[in-house]
């Protein structure tokens, strides 16, 4: 397995799609945080509480969601750029058991969504805290619970990698699974969980963002373990499916 | 000793029949052509030897274990399926070195290969910028990276230029010279006659024959071409006595079946002058011809590669 996981770890180190990843994601949390702290306060649509009060802090200390879909979109490419390139052919010639060259890139991608989530944390971090000591505000949140929600990001962007590599090991069709994660992220879960308040803890980008503070709708977020346990239970789900029609699946 | 062995392999895609019990064998230290028309199945047999496509039916071993099953695959079989199998962003030799890494081959041999497939100077471009060519050459220095024991081509002198293909050719030779098994499935049947020690045809997803190049041209029949003014009168002479002849031109005849002597004796005894005479073996190609005609008439059926 150790074979396997370095090879994919050179694979993601070889070519420049995770650098951009990673600059298009936490280039996006900056903007984001960086708005959302300029309105805080202002009554403006996106952001109403104050930097001051702890629901100010937190919604843009939560602000990390876009680095956390970037590290989803990496997973699914780690299994993707196989069909895409044709290099599944290569892949499987080196390790012909499949299943073990998933496993190998669920944990590589969790890997690099770790460092994903952790730059978004480090970026609504030094914005929310830069903005706040700007304006000579108090900071509202407890040092632990601002380390909670930077642990929850970095722990929700590992997931979510992870669920990504599943999930484009299932669809293989690079371009169908961005598109997939990106409308299922921004338009189904919000429109499930709106529609729905008791389902929405339990949808697995809500779960993965409320772990870094952002609750969802409803207000009602799962303890921080179960939010884990979902999410790395739904990517378990998705990996065993993923890896036994990968392994009935013809390569030609 | 046979070191590729297929025994009733068949594949069937939905309603088409890709591959149909087809068995063959490929030995240690020999060159095996695999030849078939465009859809005769070879690359979807080449691809359920490499355990990458599921057999319906049958057998394929490489040293007496389904590929998937073998200890550190690539150290015993080296395989180049197409010229495409390669991230475009990525240089040549991270592309190795990623190949390496999954076989686990030790990082100097990247060196080696790059070297021996002559792209050392184009080790650090990215592969998007590659020619086909030299796709190919990459293809069979990640084959080689194993250094192993049997090699599996298919089609490898696609794109190649004339240096190339004569690279190529000797690389092959000198594999199999050193005691590699190489099974090559190729269209450009003349080169395969010059690399070849076995030839295998598939045509139709059958098996045609498997033989020697040598049995194959000499089972095939020589043919005895004959250039005379009074042709026609030579031509019923040669039909009477029971040869098959034809007319290759008003003063050509070709003769299969029988030697110069005979021809020459019947032509002399009728006083008929004989200007040329000349046994010829057919080649490679002719055979080939020959053996897939038949089916060849009929509507091929669009088969998945």
């Amino acid at each position: 397995m150790t074979t396997a996981i370095r090879a994919e770890i050179l694979k993601l180190t070889t070519i420049r799609l995770p650098l951009g990843l990673l600059a298009t994601g936490t280039a996006l949390t900056a903007a984001m945080a960086a708005l959302t702290a300029a309105q805080a306060g202002s009554g403006a649509s996106m952001a109403d509480a104050p930097l001051d009060t702890a629901a100010g802090l937190t919604g843009l200390l939560s602000t990390t969601y876009f680095a956390m879909i970037m590290a989803m979109v990496l997973g699914v490419t780690t299994a993707t750029s196989e069909f895409r390139h044709s290099t599944a052919t290569l892949t499987y010639l080196a390790t012909p058991h499949r299943a073990r060259v998933l496993a190998a890139k669920t944990i590589t991608a969790f890997g690099f969504g770790l460092i994903f989530g952790l730059a978004g944390a480090a970026i609504t971090t030094a914005v929310g805290l830069g903005f706040t000591a700007a304006k000579g505000y108090h900071v509202t949140l407890a040092a632990t619970t601002i380390a909670r929600y930077g642990a929850g990001a970095i722990l929700g962007s590992g997931l979510l990698a992870s669920l990504g590599a599943g999930l484009g090991s299932l669809i293989r069709s690079q371009l169908a699974a961005v598109i997939t994660v990106f409308l299922w992220a921004f338009l189904a879960e919000n429109t499930l969980g709106g529609l729905f308040h008791p389902l929405a803890p339990y949808l697995p980008f809500m779960a993965a963002t409320s772990l870094a503070g952002s609750p969802p709708p409803g207000g009602k977020p799962l303890p921080f373990a179960a939010a884990t346990l979902l999410i790395a239970g739904i990517t378990a789900i998705t990996g065993a499916v993923a890896a036994r029609t990968t392994a009935q699946a013809d390569i030609s | 000793m046979t070191v590729i062995e297929v025994r009733g392999l068949t594949k069937r895609f939905g309603p088409v029949l890709a591959v149909d019990d087809v068995s063959f064998h490929a030995d240690r230290g020999t060159v095996t052509g695999f030849l078939g028309p465009n859809g005769a199945g070879k690359t979807t047999t080449l691809r359920m030897l490499l355990g990458l496509i599921e057999p319906t039916g049958g057998t394929a071993t490489i040293n007496g274990r389904a590929y998937r099953d073998l200890p550190g695959p690539v150290h015993q079989v080296g395989a180049v399926l197409e010229a495409t199998s390669f991230h475009p962003g990525r240089t040549a030799r991270d592309h190795l070195r990623v190949q390496a890494a999954a076989g686990q081959v030790g990082a100097s041999r990247v060196s080696e290969v790059l070297e021996l497939a002559g792209l050392a100077g184009a080790a650090h471009r990215r592969i998007g910028g590659f020619s086909l060519g030299m796709r190919q050459r990459l293809g069979l220095a990640t084959a080689l990276l194993g250094d192993p024991g049997a090699l599996i081509l298919d089609e490898p002198a696609n794109g190649l230029d004339p240096d190339g293909v004569r690279w190529l050719r000797g690389l092959l030779r000198g594999l199999a010279a050193g005691g590699r098994t190489v099974l090559v499935s190729s269209h450009i049947l003349a080169e395969v006659a010059q690399i070849a020690d076995h030839v295998i045809i598939l045509d139709h997803g059958r098996l045609i024959t498997q033989a020697t190049l040598t049995e194959l041209t000499a089972r095939a029949g020589q043919v005895v071409r004959i250039r005379t003014p009074r042709a026609a009168q030579l031509h019923a002479a040669l039909a009477a006595a029971g040869q098959r002849a034809h007319m290759a031109g008003p003063d050509r005849l070709e003769v299969t079946g029988c030697t110069p002597e005979q021809a020459g004796t019947l032509a002399a005894q009728l006083a008929i002058p004989i200007y040329e005479c000349a046994a010829q073996a057919p080649s490679l190609e002719e055979v080939f011809f020959h053996l897939t005609a038949a089916p060849a008439s009929q509507p091929p059926q669009e088969m998945p590669r």
